[in-house]
Formats: structure tokens, sequence, C-alpha cells
């Protein structure tokens, strides 16, 4: 989520993307929300224990009020308490899956681009594989064998995300490598190991960076079709996916079991999207 | 030329090779054991040797592969357990489907991404411009199950306006039996004058098509408006305005076409995308394409199902993108030299 | 350039496909009406009648062994002797149109219907009765065990058909059960019978016949009229019948709603609430035979171990789940339901949260202790046994125990807990139990006899005592009523208390909606989701 966003924001501080974009600052305000949401869910939740494995039948399905913002779902829990903890589970997969296959794809893509050659050759040719499947596809066939887990989302969407980081880290990498102080470094004896570590990766970040934060958006949908399908997180967690998948039966009859997760996708998605737009925009300039 | 062309050939083949490997590593992860959910729980030892003996399951790992890719060539796809069909026919049977449902998601993406993305760029910085921002993201940042739903209650549902679910009134088979040639039912219906299944597939096809749209028709309106504003600060935009032309017809007039460039090499890759994304859609509304076989499979740990489906569409793409890349080569020698 | 390239793309896409889907042109769909008979255009549509169940529907189509979901269909295909009326609680005739029985209750002698024809022409007749009776006897698949106490059967003449039994039983009731009771033509197939029927051929002699079944695909079977049916095909009926599998419960009723489908086999408590206040719709709840049974592994993984059966049979919140279904269940008190014979008072179970920590500890999980995992599988779309799922898996979650849910298809579902391997089973199996005649004996023959090769008995229960008592069940409940009521009462004890193989959370209501234009619609507790369609009337 925010931690490789972060560093790119900090070069671009908010008043001044805000004057060019509107539309990004709000969608890093409310990013901003839901991040806070998600870390001050246990204290600002109103039935902080309906997040976890609390149960209460008796007040199954009753309707948004004062007491329950959003209502209550089918075995009489929070559902405002839960779309918080939802936020939790979200981000946490957001985060663990952006940082795998960002590592993942920077060390390959770094390596390839540096080294050419057939090393290079290998490489690529692997990430083409990998992109020939959608990666909702590959995931899903991935969340199939193994067993559904918020573990399993992580790794099923990881294993389908870090060739794109791996291909622009390597076109990237390759450019910086015929700079001339990246041939300084060589003449002046330099190993390679540490070209790579001191020159070649810190200029080749970026651009990744950038690429991370604009895919937040995509990583939670997919992890939330994911659960959806009953392949990813299980009762008792709160993931927004899952709560939609379990109430939907209910949508005509207590439309609010259903429409509020999905609302909470779909505002942390855009967020991401559109605060990864206007950073790409405002970079690239 | 030739020489490009096998080459071509040869990354295109490598691909392949690699997609049905990796297909084949995935689904050799499954912890069941596939001799006994084909032979059933009834088997006897040697029906079950014998289902052994045909999957090869005894064989070491490599000599398996090779069996697999035999297969596959051969158009062995192997028995789907839930079906109890040959995989290859259920996908023949299902894909049709898909592309239907896929195509006219993308034709309402196209006609509907293409004039915001123009009206965004013609009022940047205005109102039209943040509206079609705001809601071309909003479109790509629904989730797609939830869409469905939230549409099929209220616009089926509750208003009645569309149907709910099926591809098309199944009561018509029998008053207006179609004939299949393309298996795609809408073509089909058109191109044999069938009406009474044309429009009602038309119907049926309105509220999945549209929620399929939603990804695509955000990204190509995102793209064109880019591409607009991109292409519009040129020198020729310039030259254009200096001789008198409007702002909207500088737009569409000149720079629309050089603009769509890019647009239309999102089609390509939002197809696929697109395909997998209405597995979810399918399963809402009950459409018989892939994505309700994925997912009826997926409820019945059906592995060989899961592999064929993957396979296809990932084969799809990869065929797909080889043969854009060989016509290309033959316009443009450059492609070639590449 | 690119714009070329774009452009090519596009096209080659539509290309590579069209011609990937070309492949298979030339045909007809629904080709076995297309030749559309005279006067059958819009009306013939009309006297469809639509099912929507929730689930695939068949699994196995002989007569023999069928033992699943296809009964749904099977009873509108094939008959049996006799029939249960759930009203009079009596067996009534339908291949038989009378019967008699010796005074000791051991000789049975039914008189089968006259001009009787099954699908394939033949004649049913006292010798087709008893070839077909004795296939299934033989077969000894599925529910075949109901003929257990038939030692001869004899085909006096051809309307004469007499019953030799080893110890007096109720062959009236057992000849009307729902499974394995189908008089079907033995000589159907010149091959493998068997394989026959299982490529969607049927042999039987009720009103309906298969038209066509295309296993997974959205209307999974068509039934149409069998002209020459003995009941006959004057006055209202319908003529077809359609079986449309739909999973989503909130797509099926909507469905109904718009008027598309005529019967939904179930929904969920909020949707029936809907239904019951919709004009053009119209409900059914009915109390029903069929128990929700949470079956624990009893030979392998960590539940091998009783107390952990027993914590959790105690971190079930029965009461809570009851709430939450809103009426679409009642309070279970042990495996057999209220109203047959060995039905138990006392035996309702109550949530112990308390006693559920301290049997953890003891086996050393619990909190603080060894994380306990533990894996389930329940019927995927059912939305009371998700509603168990979700509880069960919340009360464990505090008791440190982390349940692996999974929802399935039935056949997937069964085929893993039948596993010749048992690290492939689940720990906690979750179905639903219906008897096959209104008899609790199913239950326990079924499933908690010890068996060989796994069918039913999915706890894996083996247990040399019980297996005697439960063998001795049939002749006791024919010769004393007093002792088998006692020994039903003792074997509850002991499968539920003792051995904890099972928890029992919940009887349910049968909750069914269906079109107005629906005439005559009664619910048969005894035919579990089955709607006898010849005998309704196609409404305005």
């Amino acid at each position: 989520m925010t931690a490789p966003a972060l560093p790119a924001l900090r070069r671009t501080p908010l008043r001044r993307l805000a004057g060019v974009d509107r539309l990004a600052a709000a969608g890093a305000v409310l990013l901003g929300i839901i991040v806070l949401a998600a870390l001050l869910a246990p204290w600002i939740a109103p039935y902080p224990d309906d997040g976890g494995s609390a149960t209460h039948p008796l007040e199954a399905l009753l309707p948004p009020s004062g007491a329950h913002w959003f209502g209550t779902d089918q075995v009489g829990r929070d559902v405002f308490s839960r779309v918080l903890f939802g936020a939790r589970t979200s981000l946490l997969i957001a985060v663990a899956v952006l940082a795998i296959s960002g590592v993942i794809g920077v060390v390959l893509g770094v390596v390839a681009g540096y080294a050419g050659g057939w090393a290079r050759d290998v490489i690529m040719r692997v990430t083409d594989v990998f992109l020939a499947f959608p990666a909702l596809l590959l995931s899903l066939a991935l969340a199939v064998v193994l067993q559904p887990s918020v573990t399993t989302v992580i790794v099923a969407i990881a294993v389908t995300w870090w060739p794109w980081y791996a291909r622009l880290t390597a076109s990237v990498a390759a450019s910086v490598a015929t700079r001339g102080f990246v041939d300084a470094a060589r003449c002046l004896g330099v190993p390679a190991p540490l070209i790579v570590l001191r020159h070649v990766l810190p200029n080749s970040l970026t651009p990744v960076l950038v690429q991370l934060s604009l895919d937040g958006g995509g990583v939670i949908l997919t992890a939330a079709a994911l659960s959806y399908l009953g392949l990813g997180a299980h009762e008792p967690t709160s993931e927004w996916g899952l709560m939609v998948q379990q109430g939907q039966t209910l949508f005509t009859t207590d439309w609010w079991v259903v429409t509020f997760p999905g609302l909470a996708i779909l505002a942390t998605a855009f967020a991401f999207n559109v605060l990864g737009e206007g950073l790409r925009a405002r970079l690239s300039r | 030329m030739p020489r490009y062309l096998i080459r071509r050939l040869g990354q295109a083949l490598l691909v392949v090779a690699g997609v049905i490997v990796l297909t084949f590593a995935v689904m050799r992860l499954v912890p069941g054991d596939p001799a006994v959910a084909y032979a059933g729980p009834k088997a006897t030892a040697a029906e079950l040797a014998e289902a052994r003996r045909r999957f090869g399951l005894d064989d070491p790992l490599p000599v398996q592969l090779w069996n697999y890719v035999r297969d596959l060539l051969h158009g062995d796809w192997g028995i789907s357990l839930h079906t109890r069909q040959p995989v290859r026919d259920d996908l023949f049977q299902a894909f049709p489907a898909s592309l239907e449902l896929v195509g006219a998601a993308l034709i309402i993406a196209v006609a509907a991404g293409i004039p915001l993305g123009v009206a965004a760029a013609r009022y940047k910085g205005r109102l039209p411009d943040l509206s079609v921002r705001l809601s071309s993201m909003l479109a790509v940042s629904v989730p797609v199950f939830w869409l469905a739903l939230a549409l099929q209650t209220v616009f089926a549902s509750g208003l009645g306006w569309f149907p709910v679910a099926g591809e098309y009134d199944a009561s018509l088979d029998r008053t207006s039996p179609l004939h299949l040639y393309t298996n795609i039912t809408a073509v089909d219906a058109l191109i044999t004058g069938n009406w009474p299944i044309l429009t009602s597939t038309l119907s049926h096809l309105v509220l999945p098509a549209l929620v399929i749209a939603a990804y695509p028709a955000g990204v190509v309106a995102q793209m064109t408006r880019a591409a607009l504003i991109e292409e519009s600060s040129r020198d020729h935009a310039r030259l254009e305005r200096a001789l008198g032309f409007g702002e909207t017809a500088v737009l569409t007039r000149f720079a629309l076409r050089p603009a769509l460039n890019p647009v239309l090499s999102l089609i390509a890759l939002v197809f696929a995308y697109s395909i997998v994304n209405g597995f979810l859609v399918e399963a809402v509304f009950n459409w018989p394409g892939l994505g309700r076989y994925a997912a009826d499979s997926i409820r019945s740990l059906d592995t060989p199902a899961i592999a064929g489906v993957t396979l296809l569409v990932a084969v799809l793409y990869v065929v797909a993108n080889l043969a854009v890349d060989l016509l290309q080569g033959v316009v443009d020698p450059r492609v070639r030299a590449r | 350039m690119r714009w070329h390239k774009r452009l090519l793309a596009a096209g080659a896409v539509a290309a590579v496909t069209l011609t990937a889907a070309a492949c298979a042109g030339g045909k007809v769909r629904g080709a076995a009406d297309s030749t559309p008979q005279p006067g059958s255009s819009a009306s013939a549509a009309d006297s469809t009648f639509v099912y929507v169940p929730n689930l695939d529907v068949v699994t196995d189509w002989d007569p023999a062994s069928s033992y699943s979901n296809e009964i749904i269909a099977m009873e509108n295909i094939y008959e049996s002797l006799t029939r249960y009326n759930p009203q009079t609680k009596k067996a009534e005739p339908r291949l038989a149109t009378s019967w008699t029985t010796s005074s000791d209750g051991k000789k049975w002698t039914f008189t089968l219907r006259e001009g009787v024809k099954f699908h394939t022409g033949k004649p049913v007749d006292a010798a087709a009765a008893k070839a077909a009776i004795e296939r299934t006897i033989k077969e000894g698949k599925g529910a075949a065990y109901i003929w257990g106490a038939v030692k001869k059967i004899k085909a006096k003449d051809p309307t004469t058909l007499e019953f030799t039994l080893k110890y007096p039983a109720p062959l009236d009731l057992i000849a009307s059960a729902g499974y394995a009771s189908y008089i079907y033509d033995t000589t159907a197939a010149s091959g493998d019978l068997n394989k026959w029927f299982n490529e969607g051929h049927d042999a039987g002699s009720g009103p309906y016949t298969i038209d066509s079944w295309q296993k997974g695909q959205e209307t999974e079977l068509t039934l149409k009229a069998f002209d020459d049916y003995w009941g006959g095909w004057n006055g209202p009926h319908y003529k077809k019948v359609a079986y449309r599998v739909t999973p989503e419960l909130t797509t099926a009723w909507q469905l109904l709603q718009r008027g598309e489908v005529s019967f939904v086999q179930r929904l969920n408590a909020q949707l029936f609430a809907q239904a019951a206040g919709t004009d053009t719709v119209q409900t059914s709840q009915t109390p029903s035979f069929q128990n929700l049974l949470v079956l624990f592994n009893t030979a392998g993984g960590p539940l091998k171990d009783v107390r952990l059966r027993q914590a959790l049979q105690k971190a079930i919140d029965y009461d809570g789940l009851l709430a939450a279904m809103k009426g679409s269940g009642v309070a279970a008190s042990g495996l057999v339901p209220e109203g047959l014979l060995g039905s138990v008072s006392g035996m309702t179970p109550k949530q112990d949260l308390a006693g559920a920590e301290a049997l953890l500890k003891e086996a050393g999980y619990g909190p603080g202790g060894k994380q306990l995992e533990l894996t389930l599988t329940y019927a995927q779309g059912d939305s009371d046994q998700e509603l168990l799922v979700t509880l069960l898996s919340s009360a464990l979650d505090k008791l440190n125990v982390k349940l692996q849910a999974k929802p399935l298809q039935w056949t997937t579902q069964w085929d893993q807990g039948k596993s010749k391997d048992p690290s492939k089973r689940q720990d906690i199996f979750v179905m639903y139990w219906f008897p096959d005649y209104a008899d609790a004996y199913s239950w326990f023959i079924n499933v908690f006899h010890s068996e060989k090769d796994v069918q039913f008995n999915l706890s894996y229960l083996k247990n040399d005592a019980i297996d005697k008592e439960i063998d001795e069940l049939p002749a006791l409940t024919a010769t004393d009523p007093a002792a088998a009521e006692k020994a039903y009462a003792d074997l509850q004890n002991k499968i539920i208390n003792e051995q904890a193989a099972v928890a029992v959370p919940y009887v349910q209501n049968y909750q069914r909606a269906y079109a107005k234009s629906v005439e005559g619609y009664v619910d048969n507790p005894a035919y579990p989701n089955v709607v006898f369609v010849y005998d309704l009337k196609p409404g305005a």
C-alpha cells in the first residue's frame, strides 16, 4: 500500500500535487483515511469483537441504525466494524503482494538489465510465460490447488505480479548500465555486484516505485475476487470479498450486508488508482 | 522476412511451451490423486491401476509432462471430473458464449469510452473532464462481482427492465430452434434470421456486458483523453488552429486518428483480461460460458477442467499476440529488424 | 504504423477466436425438437414445468444404485410399487393396485396394475418387476439395503408378485422408498445396462422420459411426456419438465419472481419471507424428516481423540443457529426427527464453550495450548450450512481452533469423504440425511454402521457393539416396537454422547416457493425435494 508510495509522496508534497490535480489529492486523502481506519480499527470500531470471532445470532440482519451504522450481518455482527477490520486484511494483502513481487521483480530485473546476454534472455522468456496468463486466471488456478487462506492469496497474486516489475526494472537498468558513471566505476575495477548495488539499483528504482503505487488497486480487486470465489480468507476473518460472497443471497432483502463491503473495495481501489495516476502524471512531466 | 517469421514463431512456441509446463506444474501440486478422482470411489484396485496407467501416474515426472504435451497435441485435454466429458468438448461449448459476452462488452466499451475521452480532452480541466475522469476511475476500481450483483438486483429484479439470468429464453429452443454455425448464439441467430432468439439473447446480454464493459470503458476513456491531449499539443495541431479550425475540429478531425493508436493497443490486452473478469460475472448471471464452467470446476476441484480453461485463455492470448506481430511484420519492414 | 498494428491486433484476436468457435458448426440447438410437431408452438412451451435446483441434478442414472440429488428427476421417470402418503402415513397404490400380507407378516402379495408399459415398450409385469428388484438387490449399491428382509420373489402370474421374507417387515412401506424401489426394464440394453443408463437413457414406466441431458449445462435435464403412460394425458398436465441448475439463491428467486421458472427447491429465510408477500408466487412450508449431520472423523486425524469431538459438539451455537435461520429449521433432539419411531426427547444439544475449552485443554489444545487445525466440507450454495460454518468457525476461533471450511459440489464433497486414502479425508463432514422410507433405520444402517468401502459412514465409525445393535433393529421394529424404541434410544446415546461421532444441529423445514400458476402442489417429505409433476395442473 503506502510503503512503496510514501517516498514518492515525500518528493511531491501533497500541496503541490493538490494544486495540479484535485482528483489525485482526493485520492490521497481517501487513502489516508482508509489507512488510518485500518490502523485504528480496534479502537474506533463500535464493536471491535465483531471484527473477529464474536457472533450475536439473535441480532441478525438488523437494518442500519444509530447503533449499527451499516446494519448487522447474518449472524448479527456489526457490518461497520467488520468493514473497518476488513481494511486491515485488504491493505495487508496489498502491502505483502507489492513487497514480495516488487523485491523479486527488481532483483531479477536488475540482473537481467545489467548482465544482458543469456541471463537477460532466460529471465525475459520466463516473464513472457507468466505474462501470458491474465493475473486473476493464474492466481485462480493456484488458489484452487493450495488451501484457501490469506497467505494463499498473497502467494497466488505475487506469483503473477512480479514479472511486470522485472520487465520494467530490466529496461531501466539496461539504460542505466550504459551511463557514464557505471562505465567509470567499471573502469576503476569496482566489482560487478557492487556496481549493481551502488549504482544501477538505486537509479532504477523510481519507475518501479511509481508502478507499485499504481498497482495497489489492482491487487486489492484481485484479492477481493479470490476471496469472493471462496479461495481466499475464510471465516471469521473480516475480508470484504468474503463478506460480499457470504451476503450475496441477501442482496434483495438485506442490501446493507453486501453494499458496504463492496463500497469499501471500490473506495480503496479508487483511492489507489487515482493517487497512482496523479503520481505518474506528475513524475512523467 | 522468413527469418523474422521463424524467430517470432520460435519465441511464441517457447512461451506456449512454458505456459504448458507452468500449467502442468500447478496441476501437479494438487493434493488429490487424479486416478482416484477419475476412477471414482467405487473403483476396484484393478480399475484404479488401469486409471493410473491411463494417466501414466507411475511414470517419472518428465515422462508425465511429455505425455501431457503429446495428449494436448492430439487434442486430448483430459476428462472433466464434474461433467465426465472431454474437457476439449466442454471448452468448445462454453467458449463461444464467453466470446459473445466479452465481444459485446468490448463494443460497448469502445462506443462509450472514445466519445467520453474526446469530451474530456475537449473540455480539459473543466467539469466534463473531471466527471469523465472521475467516472472512468470508478469504472476501473469497481469490483465486478459486486457491480454484477447490484445491477442484477436493481435493473433485473427491482425494475424488471432486463432478464435476470441465462443466455436466452430456453423455451425458444422449442419454438424457434437455432442452427449453429459459429456456436455464438447472437451471431448465429443474426445470420439465420432467427429474430426471437436474437432479441432474447440481446436483452439477456445487456446487464452482464455492461458490467464487463466497465473496466475497458474506463481504460479506453482515460487513454483516449491522454493521447488526445498529447496529440493536440503537437505542431500539426498548432498549424490547424492557425488555419482557423475550431478546437473540436482539431481534436476529432486531426488528433483523434493518431491518438487512437495506443487506445487500440489496449483492446488486445484488455480482451484476455475481460474474459477472466467475465468469470466472476458469468457466475452471477448464470451465463453458460467459460466462467460458469470455471466456477463449477472450482467447486468440484476439477483440476483437468481448470487446467483446460487456464491453458485455453493463455494460449489464445499468445497466439493473438503472435498473429499481430506477424501481420505487423508484413506491413512494416522495420519491425523485422528489431 | 502502430495504428495498423493495433487494428490488426483486434482483427487477429477476433479471427483466432472465430475459427476456434466455428469448428463445431452445423448443428441445431434443441435438436430433439428440430421438427416442430403440429400444434406445438407457443402453448407447448407454456406447459413446461421448470424446476430450479441449486446443485447438479444427476450423479447416477442407474435406478438400482441411484442415491442422490437425481431423485427429483427419477421419481418422475420411474415408479415403485407403492407411494407413501404423508397425510395418512400409509403406502398407497402406484404400480401395485393392492396388496395383502400373511398374518405372520412374512409373506406379501402385490397385485400389479394392468396395461402398464415401460418407456422401452415392454409391458410392466410381475416378471419384469421381479427382475428389476432382484438386479437392485444383486448390485447392492445405494439404498439396496431396504430389500434386506427379502428372501425370495416369485412372479406367480403377470399381475401377481409374491415376496417371501426372512423376518417380518413392512414391505408396502419399504416398496414406497424414494430410492432402490424403482421398477425398471432390465432388458433395456443388450450390453452393460449400468453403462447404458449412465449415457442418459432410462427404462422406467413413469409419466416422463428423458428428453435431453447435458451435464454441466444450466438446463441440465429436460424430460418429456411418455405418450403411453398408464395414467393417460387427458386433462391439463405439464408435458415437459426442465431442470435449471441455479447455484445462486438470489438468482433463483429473481427467476421465479419474473415468471421464468415454476418451482424453487430452496430459498433462504429472508427470500422466503419476501416470497410469501409476493402476489405472483405461492409458498409452502412443511416440517421434514431431513436433519443436518455434522460428522466427525472418528478414524483419523486429530478428531480420533473423542475429547476433541465432544469439544466440537459443545462449540456449536445451536440456539444461535436456529435464531439466525429464522424459521427454516427446528431444534433437533437426537438423530431421529419427531414423528418417527425411535425419536427421543431431551437430547436437544446446547452450546457450552467452557466445557469445550476444558476438553480441548485436556487434549493439549485450546487457548494457550497448541493450535488445532481442522478441515470441514459442506454443500456449496446452502445458506443454512453457511450459517453453521460461520458460527462454528467463530466459536472455534476463540478456542484457538482454526477451521478450514470448503464449500463443494455434493459429488466432490462426497468423493473426498469416500477417499480410500484416509489422509485425504476431511475432519468434519456436513450433510443432510433423510430416511429412504418413513423409518428411522436409515440413519443407523447407512450412516453409522461400519462399511468395508465407505459410502455414507462419513464419520468412519467402526464399533462392533453398535453394528450388532443396528443389525437387530429391523426385526425388532416388526416384532417388538417397545424394545425397538429402547434400542434406538440406546444407539443414539452411544453414537452421540459416548462416541461423539456426530452433532445434529437442526431438522429442516422445507420452504418451497413456486409460481402462482402451478396448481395442486403438495410437499411430500418422504420424497425429499421431489415434485411429482404429473399430479400438477398448469394454470393460467
